[in-house]
């Protein structure tokens, strides 16, 4: 990210919002709301008004784990290296102001709205972890049972514990782990889909840093199937068993806690053995979530009037044979935006997204197809119906008449079936063709 | 569509393509039963 944030003619919005688009390809104008930090760009990020500030919040990163102060840099490796102030958290003292050397800090600061010209747009909205009902397999009930984020921010050297594993409820390193696959996700009451065994491929990667960590770490991965489809999956998944984690083929019941030691004892039953239901008992839960749609996906859905699929991401072009483009030309999509994946394909859609953009931009002319809808102004009564029932907004009603955009009207014929004057046809389907098909049809009977 | 998933209908139904439901007219549709169709179904 650093290096992009150097790139010369590439510029990064961060802690930005897209307000709105409009436009269409090649000629998009962008509306983007850059909220308030409260910090201006004189701020070199040197951290000296992190120390002095008394008001504390949680930090997100972490997963809420460990606490911040109201001044805070995101993360680490934030781009750019900027404070931002959590005006929800800040009691104003001003005792920030009165260290920062640069006098970055204005409280008085005000959201700055930009607007930007754009060709095209590639939509890389990324992913949310599926958050579990309270008490769906202890989560959010029993302090030991956590998500796989958590497990992977105290995993890191930065994170919240420095890399060391602790339990939240006493703070002591765990010894007997289990890892619960597919929750919320392969499940006909949730997510009905597979996130594209990334969860999986996560689960192993940790049990492998744990045993790294601490060798007699005793890890069991209840799952119900190990997905490690991929370029050396299949032998990292073969690594992580022949160093002694146990591998279960199960649907975890139930989980409740025992109230003095916290430890969690776990109903399950091994699919795969005939010993029948047992229970076993874990000082760590770690539930491995669905990859969902990024929180707030929607509304760049309804600003760029994308489609979604079923699942909630965004739909592409034709699932298998277009996975990239959207079908509005000069929107394309690119990683969990489209559909749950790993960071390889990630990166490999990006780079597509990138060419398909590149190979549409690259040219001085853009064709389109000849269905459009045509306006004979004479008989336009100026009514506007035609422009509120158009769902790519493509027409609009000019002084003289409604008026069509050819590049954004996709031929669909919303605004001629709603046109009182029969002032719009469309070329190639016009109306007396369909009288002589329907005629031609009903004489035989 | 129905040809796709290998569905049966009767012979009667006879399909006529447009590009998009939006585009279907009242007039085409009044046109379809004033000539004799016992119904239209707007599918798509």
């Amino acid at each position: 990210m650093l290096e992009a944030a150097r790139t010369p003619g590439l510029n990064i919005y961060t802690y930005s919002e897209v307000e709105d688009v409009s436009g269409f390809v090649g000629n998009f104008k962008v509306k983007i709301r850059k909220n308030a930090r409260y910090v201006n760009n004189e701020c070199n990020g040197c951290g000296s008004c992190f120390d002095v500030c008394p008001a504390y919040g949680y930090d997100e990163f972490n997963e809420g784990m460990n606490p911040r102060k109201a001044i805070y840099l995101s993360f680490a490796q934030a781009v750019p290296s900027m404070a931002q102030i959590d005006m929800n958290r800040c009691i104003k003292c001003g005792l920030c102001q009165n260290v920062c050397e640069v006098n970055a800090i204005e409280f008085d600061q005000e959201d700055e709205v930009l607007e930007l010209e754009v060709g095209s747009i590639i939509v890389a909205t990324g992913w949310d972890e599926y958050e579990p009902k309270t008490g769906y397999l202890g989560y959010n009930k029993y302090p030991n049972v956590i998500t796989q984020m958590k497990l992977e921010r105290m995993l890191a050297p930065n994170g919240p514990t420095m890399g060391h594993l602790v339990r939240p409820s006493d703070g002591k390193t765990p010894k007997k782990y289990l890892f619960i696959q597919c929750v919320g996700s392969r499940d006909l009451n949730k997510q009905t889909y597979c996130s594209a065994g990334v969860c999986c491929m996560i689960s192993i990667k940790n049990t492998k840093l744990i045993k790294q960590h601490y060798p007699d770490a005793d890890i069991t991965v209840a799952y119900m199937d190990i997905r490690a489809a991929g370029k050396d999956y299949e032998e990292y998944f073969t690594a992580s068993r022949k160093e002694g984690v146990k591998y279960v083929r199960t649907n975890v019941s139930k989980i409740h806690e025992d109230p003095e030691t916290g430890n969690l004892k776990v109903i399950l039953q091994n699919t795969l053995s005939s010993t029948g239901i047992k229970e076993f008992e874990y000082d760590l839960v770690v539930l491995s979530c669905a990859m969902v749609p990024a929180i707030g996906v929607e509304k760049i859905g309804n600003i760029l009037k994308l489609e979604t699929s079923r699942d909630g991401f965004f739909k592409e072009f034709h699932s298998r044979l277009n996975p990239i483009d959207t079908k509005i030309p000069g929107i394309v999509l690119a990683g969990v935006a489209q559909g749950p994946k790993s960071i390889s394909e990630s990166i490999s859609q990006g780079r597509a997204a990138a060419s398909s953009l590149a190979r549409l931009m690259g040219k001085d002319k853009y064709r389109i197809l000849l269905i459009r809808a045509t306006v004979d102004k004479e008989k336009c009564a100026k009514c506007g119906l035609c422009e509120l029932n158009c769902p790519y907004d493509a027409i609009s009603l000019k002084v003289d008449g409604a008026e069509v955009n050819e590049i954004l009207c996709r031929g669909c014929g919303s605004c001629l079936a709603n046109c009182p004057s029969e002032a719009i046809t469309l070329r190639y389907y016009r109306e007396p063709q369909y009288e002589k098909q329907i005629d031609a049809i009903l004489e035989e009977i | 569509m129905a040809g796709t998933i290998r569905a049966q209908y009767p012979a009667t139904i006879r399909p006529i393509r447009i590009n998009c439901t939006g585009r279907v007219t009242p007039s085409l549709m009044m046109r379809a039963i004033g000539k004799g169709a016992d119904g239209v179904i707007v599918a798509g």
